[in-house]
């Protein structure tokens, strides 16, 4: 194949388009670590149920921003309900509950869409303003794929702005520090986890929504993305947000080249970067000394 | 009662706990109900019973005994079984080598996660350790597709054992007392291993890993073994796999045979010996009946393990533990 | 010297935990360093005992620089030490805490022997247990044992790795009074009997001054005096230290 540089370029979209949706996702994950101590198991399954609810909600509505809206909406009050009357229970225990009492919910969960919805996929269509392409000279530019990369900048950097200038993002940076310190100012810290645990379930069921239009809508596919979650935040460094954006780009571009130049290898590149990057960098390109 | 009360206060020490004297009857009678097992159940389910429990035995040396969260249990397993059965397919070699075979492949993707794993702690080597086992899946789905078959299974001939007696593989009940003595061994080899000074050096490390390398141990080295062995076992449960199942298949790989060999270990209880394997026969004769009535498996057992995790978390051979030890306490002292 | 520290300096970011200590203790020998709350007694322990590698300085044991050996290399060579918050192995027994500990100089990768086949560690246990006065005590859980008894189990489980110098933080924290005095007693007699090396740690001056040799006085990571007890308790910055009037302690 002639590797021309609109191929490339093509290519390069295709990639940050699809670490758009790893950053989100990854970005949950880390969040809910680093506040709480879990290594959310469930992770794509709420992704899975941000895709349903997605679909639901635009069935009801016939809006594609209101049903994506309404999807985050709903899977953070699903994970806000796991979380009061389930997680909480559990902190404090060893950390294997938590993460197992998650692995249940990912066993649990995907069978009861299944038995609602059936084996067979959904179609979430592209909203009718971001259909097609635009054309630049001759390269070709999926507008889908660039609103993907927009969103998650602007989701990046409100993040970024929610943990470092609203008050309750401040509690949640100091928390994911130094759990006992915030117990000992007197903040209500059981809001602080749930809060916490909704925003990182929030930011699951947005990458489902917004991928919902580019994959199969199916029980089981969150499955995969939780593994592949797992592996942004080990390239990036647990814990740590820059990580999780650094990982899920570089993750996204391994997986869009492999996909044109090696088919065969591109599940498995997935995993080779990490074990690479583990070899050259075992905590992490963003991990901190002494954080396991 | 009284005589023996007066002997061990009369001996100096007493090491094994009653912990220990328990778990050692309860591994013979485990063993012991093996030999009947065909007889109670079918003779597949009974043969995939201790294929299983040996896993979840192999499992539980790092999860229970050394307090490692491994979920990348199936690329020891699933590599074993392409171990084994990759060289009587292209090799044409007899079971026993097969066998070993299969322990070598498991030992080796121990090697491999522990080289990029053994420092890291709790969710990490989970993550690490899954992704390494997911790796393997997918190597075996396509790029490896000209070796393995990809999801058409390898699929062996029939088989038979020459030594030390003649045994005919594709018999079930042949098949079945095969693998319960392999899986005896096994499981006695485990509680010898757990008993030594490595296995106590484990204990030392799930308890207090601080400590317990204040007191000197090399704790990477010890983990290292740790994983090796825990390899070294999953893999031989893979070998028996690929003869009971006939074939190798790339679902063993798949990431949810870590998920099950959590569940079943957990059920049963992470920190007994015995757990892992009450908790696979439980787990399988279950799956296989709630089957007959639903196809709702998945719902039901994830259902139940969340309850489990809430209401018994320790299993239920560790709450029967438990229960034992809190009745003892007023007496003892 | 059996142990000896140069210029050791501990910085974590800004702070000067430790700060250009020198320090030597002799075979034999019961040391104490004492300090108010924060003076860096514990970094300064945790740079012997090898949790921490010196920013600056050296540290050397029985004439080797051992500034970069790891915390088990050193328990290896004869460093031990204890935990100011108990650290044991709950749910082992009393004897196989001892046990356990004393295996660390026999075998850690032996697979196949029995761990309790081993007749020399079971007496060397018993005989620590004994020491410490939990001999009866060896069938129970660990966990299940009153604070203090946990509190010798700790120096017990330190004493099994044969130890050429013991590092004791705070050994008496959290004990009653009269617990108090008969733990200082043990460890002066365990000094005597084992010939042990041992340096100590204490917040609280008083535990310290009928049972040590010499005693260390840390401030603000500085070394501020380091004399006999009589003379330490006679010396009037370290009583201006020790009464609150130590913001400045040499501003006379």
């Amino acid at each position: 194949m002639e590797l021309s540089w609109e191929i490339i370029l093509m290519q390069v979209i295709m990639g940050l388009a699809l670490g758009a949706i790893y950053v989100l996702l990854a970005s949950g994950l880390s969040i809910i670590f680093g506040l709480l101590d879990v290594l959310n198991f469930a992770h794509g399954t709420f992704y899975m149920l941000g895709a349903y609810a997605t679909f639901v909600a635009i069935s009801l509505c016939g809006n594609f921003w209101v049903g994506i809206i309404a999807a985050v909406i709903i899977v953070s009050l699903i994970g806000a309900l796991f979380e009061m009357t389930l997680l909480k229970r559990l902190y404090g225990t060893d950390q294997i509950y938590p993460l197992l009492m998650c692995f249940g919910l990912s066993i649990f969960l995907p069978d009861i869409i299944k038995m609602i919805f059936g084996l067979v996929g959904k179609v979430v269509d592209y909203p009718s303003l971001l259909q097609g392409a635009t054309f630049v000279d001759n390269l070709i530019l999926p507008k889908y794929r660039i609103f993907l990369v927009v969103l998650m900048a602007v989701v990046l950097l409100a993040l970024y702005l929610f943990m470092k200038k609203t008050s309750i993002g401040m509690i949640i940076r100091a928390a994911t520090r130094d759990r006992l310190m915030v117990n000992c100012l007197g903040i209500n810290v059981s809001r602080v986890w749930t809060v916490g645990f909704m925003l990182g379930v929030g930011l699951a069921a947005l990458a489902g929504a917004v991928a919902a239009p580019m994959v199969q809508t199916i029980p089981n596919m969150g499955d995969e993305m939780t593994i592949e979650a797992f592996v942004v935040v080990v390239i990036g460094g647990l814990g740590s947000l820059g990580g999780a954006a650094l990982g899920g780009l570089i993750l996204g571009q391994v997986v869009s080249f492999v996909s044109l130049l090696a088919p065969d290898w591109s599940n498995v590149s997935i995993f080779l970067t990490m074990a690479l990057i583990l070899v050259l960098r075992p905590r992490g390109l963003f991990g901190e000394e002494g954080r396991d | 009662m009284n005589a023996k009360k007066q002997i061990n206060e009369a001996a100096a020490y007493k090491p094994y706990s009653w912990q220990t004297v328990l778990e050692f009857r309860a591994m013979w009678v485990v063993l012991a109900l093996g030999i009947v097992l065909p007889f109670l159940v079918s003779k597949p389910l009974a043969t995939e019973i201790m294929i299983y429990a040996l896993f979840a035995l192999a499992f539980n040396l790092l999860l229970g005994h050394t307090g490692m969260i491994s979920f990348g249990h199936a690329g020891y397993l699933g590599v074993g079984s392409y171990a084994g059965a990759m060289v009587v397919f292209y090799g044409g070699v007899g079971v026993w080598v097969s066998l070993l075979a299969a322990m070598a492949g498991g030992a080796l993707v121990a090697v491999i996660v522990a080289l990029l794993a053994v420092k890291r702690k709790g969710a990490y080597f989970a993550m690490i350790s899954l992704a390494i086992a997911q790796m393997l899946y997918f190597l075996a789905l396509s790029p490896f597709k000209r070796w393995t078959e990809g999801e058409d299974s390898l699929k062996l001939p029939p088989l038979s054992v020459d030594f030390p007696i003649h045994l005919n593989l594709s018999d079930q009940m042949q098949l079945y007392y095969f693998v319960f003595v392999i899986v005896a061994l096994a499981v006695l080899a485990q509680w010898r291993l757990l008993n030594s000074p490595f296995g106590h050096a484990l204990k030392g490390i799930r308890e207090n890993e601080d400590r317990i390398r204040a007191c000197g141990f090399n704790i990477t080295r010890i983990k290292f073994l740790s994983i090796i062995y825990s390899g070294l076992f999953s893999g031989l449960a893979g070998g028996l796999l690929a003869i009971y199942l006939g074939a190798a298949s790339v679902t063993t790989l798949f990431w949810m045979t870590s998920g099950v060999v959590v569940m079943q270990t957990v059920l049963g209880g992470t920190h007994t010996f015995m757990g892992p394997f009450i908790g696979t026969m439980v787990f399988l004769y279950l799956r296989n009946n709630i089957s007959n009535y639903t196809d709702r498996w998945e719902m039901w057992v994830g259902a139940m393990f969340m309850a489990l995790i809430l209401l018994f978390p320790e299993g239920l051979w560790g709450t029967v533990m438990q229960k034992i030890g809190e009745r003892r306490r007023p007496s003892a002292s | 010297m059996l142990l000896q520290t140069k210029g050791v300096c501990k910085y974590f970011g800004g702070l000067k935990a430790v700060d250009q200590v020198d320090f030597s203790i002799e075979q034999g020998k019961l040391k104490s360093i004492i300090g108010p709350n924060g003076a860096g007694k514990t970094t300064f322990f945790n740079l012997v005992s090898g949790l921490y590698k010196p920013t600056h300085g050296q540290v050397t044991f029985q004439g080797k620089d051992v500034s970069h050996a790891s915390m088990n290399q050193r328990s290896q060579l004869g460093i031990t030490k204890t935990y100011q918050i108990t650290s044991i192995f709950p749910r082992l027994s009393v004897f196989e805490n001892v046990r356990l500990s004393a295996q660390s100089r026999v075998s850690m990768f032996n697979s196949w022997r029995k761990a309790y086949s081993y007749s020399a560690l079971n007496n060397r246990t018993m005989e620590i247990l004994e020491h410490v006065g939990l001999a009866d005590q060896q069938g129970r859980t660990a966990s299940e044992l009153s604070h203090g008894e946990k509190r010798y189990l700790e120096i017990g489980i330190a004493l099994a790795t044969e130890p050429t110098i013991l590092l004791l933080d705070e050994p008496t924290a959290g004990m009653s009074p009269a617990e108090t005095v008969e733990a200082t007693h043990l460890i002066r007699k365990l000094s005597n009997e084992l010939k042990l090396t041992i340096i100590l740690i204490e917040h609280d001056i008083s535990v310290v001054m009928g049972i040590s040799d010499e005693v260390m006085v840390l401030h603000e990571g500085k070394k501020l005096a380091e004399d006999t007890p009589e003379k330490i308790s006679a010396n009037e910055t370290v009583q201006n230290v020790y009464l609150g009037k130590g913001a400045e302690p040499c501003s006379r």
